[in-house]
């Protein structure tokens, strides 16, 4: 049995000496993590790339791979993130113009949207005593991941606890858009949408998809414009308060 | 083939997002600077590049993929913060209510009324 074990344990270090095993068990993951999304009616509070990282775990558990060995490997996945974030300027361009039509009410409303989404969280968190590596991991949690990881690694955060707080951050900002827009009789799908966008990123954006495809546009707008401005000012932010 | 070179064209705005941050000193990540470059481009361009949105659009459609790994790491670090819980709870929970709240308020105020749609006034 130790025979058997001492051998498989060589086989797995073998196989996770090339990125080649964790590449295919992320792609793997994300198509089955996928598949049952779909099958599950695409729920917003579960989303489906909370079900392929939690495949990803139980594959990694099953087959007694290290996670480091594994996040090794798919740092040739992340490397793509950085040709993945310019490629949002295409659809960035292709909003130019709701942009131009309203940047009267967006100059005057996304700028402090996007600075009170930030600031309320790391005001809070520091209320209850979380360290400055926590801060900068939540300072960007409405914005859109490939911007936000690159935001959080400027300011020092963690990556790991930044993503968590995207998934959270993005199926509240869903439920309280739907719960707080019906208080307010909000019926306008602009603002929803947007909302959404500047509050809940790609899961929010998602969601404003459902609603019309005025709500998406202007969600996907809201997205854009906050992960940008956020990514100037946070980093101001931080030198100015001297972490 | 289109595919690849609109890829070399998003690398060459990466890696020029990375000389500005670098010669510049920018505390912002490259990658944001590559995309405002390429919007700018495609603004003073005038009209789309079409070997660059052949490559984009995949890319975005498997921007989930890329992050995913990122979010495994979170099963595996969670018990080192475990005791942070309830600024966790508040920042993510509270915070998003009240910025959701921020946000609704603002844009009800600044949005013109949109035309032909009857809305009750708060």
């Amino acid at each position: 049995m130790s025979d058997f074990l001492a051998s498989y344990t060589a086989l797995i270090d073998h196989l996770t000496a090339t990125p080649i095993a964790a590449i295919a068990i992320t792609l793997l993951a994300f198509f089955l993590g996928n598949a049952i999304f779909q099958k599950m009616g695409r729920p917003t509070w579960c989303p489906g790339i909370l079900i392929a990282a939690l495949i990803v775990v139980l594959i990694l558990i099953l087959l007694r791979i290290d996670y480091v060995q594994y996040q090794e490997g798919a740092r040739w996945i992340i490397l793509l993130l950085g040709p993945a974030t310019v490629a949002l300027g295409v659809p960035l361009f292709q909003q130019i113009h709701h942009i131009r039509a309203l940047w009267k009410p967006i100059l005057f409303t996304l700028p402090l949207a996007a600075i009170m989404a930030a600031l309320y969280a790391i005001l809070l968190a520091w209320l209850a005593g979380a360290p400055p590596e926590l801060l900068a991991s939540f300072a960007p949690k409405s914005v859109t991941a490939p911007i936000a990881i690159g935001i959080t690694e400027q300011l020092g955060g963690s990556i790991p606890i930044l993503m968590g707080g995207l998934l959270v951050t993005g199926v509240m900002a869903t439920l309280w858009v739907n719960l707080l827009g019906r208080w307010l009789k909000i019926e306008d799908h602009r603002i929803l949408g947007f909302a959404l966008g500047i509050n809940g990123h790609a899961i929010g954006t998602v969601r404003a998809f459902e609603i019309s495809p005025t709500a998406g546009a202007f969600a996907s707008l809201g997205m854009g414009l906050t992960g940008v401005f956020t990514a100037l000012f946070l980093p101001l932010v931080w030198i100015l308060m001297g972490m | 083939m289109n595919v690849i070179k609109g890829f070399l064209y998003l690398l060459g705005f990466l890696l020029l997002g990375d000389v500005v941050v670098t010669l510049l000193g920018l505390p912002i990540s490259a990658g944001v600077i590559g995309m405002l470059l390429l919007t700018g481009w495609l603004l003073v361009r005038g009209r789309m590049h079409d070997d660059i949105a052949a490559i984009s659009q995949p890319l975005i459609t498997l921007l989930a993929m890329l992050i995913m790994p990122g979010v495994v790491g979170v099963f595996f670090v969670l018990g080192d913060y475990s005791q942070y819980w309830l600024a966790a709870l508040l920042a993510l929970v509270l915070g998003t209510l009240l910025s959701v709240l921020t946000t609704l308020w603002l844009m009800s105020r600044m949005m013109p009324r949109q035309p032909k749609q009857d809305q009750a006034d708060e």
